[in-house]
This record gives structure tokens, C-alpha cells and sequence, in this order.
């Protein structure tokens, strides 16, 4: 019953995709210094939200249609980006910035979902 | 929840890959006056995990820097030869320094991705909690 709420889908979805977009950044930030290492990102939110149209939501292929998850297909490599001396192209500000934009994408789905948990719990709830 | 584990795995392996680094730099501050000590350099390579985990860091062999050892000319010292220089090492300070510095600065990102990404974690759980 809960999963056909579209607003539990999207919201958990979104929080589904910071959680994904965080690895990728902490990767990066890991990799601050390896040599030849370019910097990757995954789409923003907004964009999957567009290209899917309707109200179903899917960060990641497998996610809500059971099917393999492939994470690889968008994450992207910013060939462009200004890199050091050893080639490698992260910029430890950027990817903090970054970070800070998951976690407050992150803390917005949870609250999302929170209040809509709270909404269906008063309209179930007897008293 | 995999995606928190990734992450977290992530910054650890940068965590460690920075503090051996930082380890080869206070051995060659210590060594700065070691006659004949060449000073240590580590490369950072990208581990492929063998299953789709996450491609964590990890340093390399330690390689030993080839450039020439500083001539110091001490006739006193009886290590020197007979124009009077011996051999010191060719540890250059402000390099270290620098090299420390930044591995410092990496490895406080590292720690803050990590503490966030456990924040998100926790507040996910959270949600289960009321």
C-alpha cells in the first residue's frame, strides 16, 4: 500500500540517489591524489526526474523495476576539467561543495518522507 | 545501504593510502641529516575491487628518489673523501613539508565525507525510529 503513495516512491528514490551520488564523491575525494585519475559524477536528480516524465522514479535501473543495477551507464567523466600536473582532475573544493549538495538533497527526501509517514499516520490512526 | 558502505569504504582506503604517505614523509624529515639516505617517494594507484565495489585507493611500491645526494664538504667528518665532501642525503625540507601538507588536507576530506556519509546513514535509520 505504502509503495503506490507516489510521494514515498519519489522521496525515497531522491534519498536512494544522494545515497548513490555520495559514493561517487567520496571516491573521487579518496582518488584526490592518485596520478591520470579523472574526476566522476552521476546525473542530478532533477534531470532523472525530467527524462522519466511521470511520477515513477528510478535513479537506477534496478531500483523500483528489478532489473540489474547499472550505475556505470551514467556516471560521467569530465574530460574538460582543468587537471594537475599528474593528470588527475579533482578539485577537492568542488567535490566538497558537491557533498554538501547530497546531504542536504539527503535530508530533504528524509524529511519528505518523514512528513508524509506522519500524514498517513494521522488519517489511519483512531484517536 | 550498499551505496553508504561504498562511500565509507572509499574514504577509508583514502584515509590509509594518506597516512602511509604521511608516515614516508616524517621518515624523511627524521632522515634529512642521514648521509647517503635517499628519500622515499610513494605512488597512489586505483584498485579495481574484483567484485562492482567501489575502485578504492591504495598506495604502490615505495620507490627511493634517484636524484643526486647534496655534496657537503666537511673535512672533519670521517665519512668525507679526499677532496674533504661527503655524501648527505637529498631530502629537500620545504618539499616535505609541502607533501605533508597536503596529504593533511586529504586526509581531512576524506574524514569529512566520512563523517558525513555516516550522518545520512544515522538520519536513515532515524526514520525507522518514530
Amino acid at each position: 500500500m505504502f509503495s503506490n503513495l507516489a510521494v514515498f516512491q519519489t522521496s525515497s528514490a531522491m534519498a536512494a540517489h544522494a545515497g548513490e551520488r555520495q559514493s561517487v564523491i567520496a571516491q573521487n575525494i579518496a582518488n584526490a591524489d592518485t596520478p591520470g585519475y579523472k574526476a566522476r559524477d552521476i546525473a542530478d536528480f532533477t534531470r532523472i526526474m525530467r527524462q522519466s516524465g511521470d511520477g515513477m522514479v528510478a535513479t537506477r535501473q534496478g531500483h523500483i523495476r528489478g532489473e540489474a543495477p547499472d550505475i556505470r551507464a551514467r556516471e560521467s567523466r569530465d574530460s574538460e576539467a582543468p587537471s594537475d600536473p599528474n593528470r588527475n582532475t579533482v578539485s577537492l573544493e568542488i567535490e566538497m561543495m558537491k557533498s554538501v549538495d547530497v546531504k542536504r538533497q539527503h535530508d530533504r527526501a528524509l524529511a519528505i518522507y518523514r512528513s508524509a509517514m506522519n500524514v498517513l499516520r494521522a488519517s489511519v490512526s483512531r484517536s | 545501504m550498499s551505496e553508504f558502505s561504498n562511500a565509507l569504504s572509499a574514504s577509508t582506503a583514502g584515509m590509509k593510502a594518506q597516512a602511509t604517505r604521511l608516515r614516508h614523509v616524517s621518515e624523511n624529515i627524521s632522515n634529512v641529516d642521514t648521509p647517503g639516505y635517499r628519500r622515499k617517494t610513494v605512488p597512489f594507484e586505483m584498485r579495481h575491487s574484483q567484485m562492482s565495489g567501489p575502485d578504492l585507493v591504495s598506495v604502490g611500491r615505495v620507490r627511493l628518489d634517484r636524484s643526486d645526494l647534496d655534496r657537503i664538504y666537511d673535512p672533519s667528518n670521517p665519512l668525507a673523501d679526499d677532496t674533504g665532501h661527503y655524501d648527505g642525503s637529498n631530502v629537500d625540507l620545504m618539499i616535505e613539508i609541502a607533501d605533508a601538507r597536503e596529504a593533511q588536507r586529504s586526509y581531512e576530506a576524506n574524514l569529512k565525507m566520512f563523517e558525513q556519509t555516516r550522518d545520512m546513514s544515522s538520519r536513515l535509520m532515524d526514520l525507522l525510529r518514530n
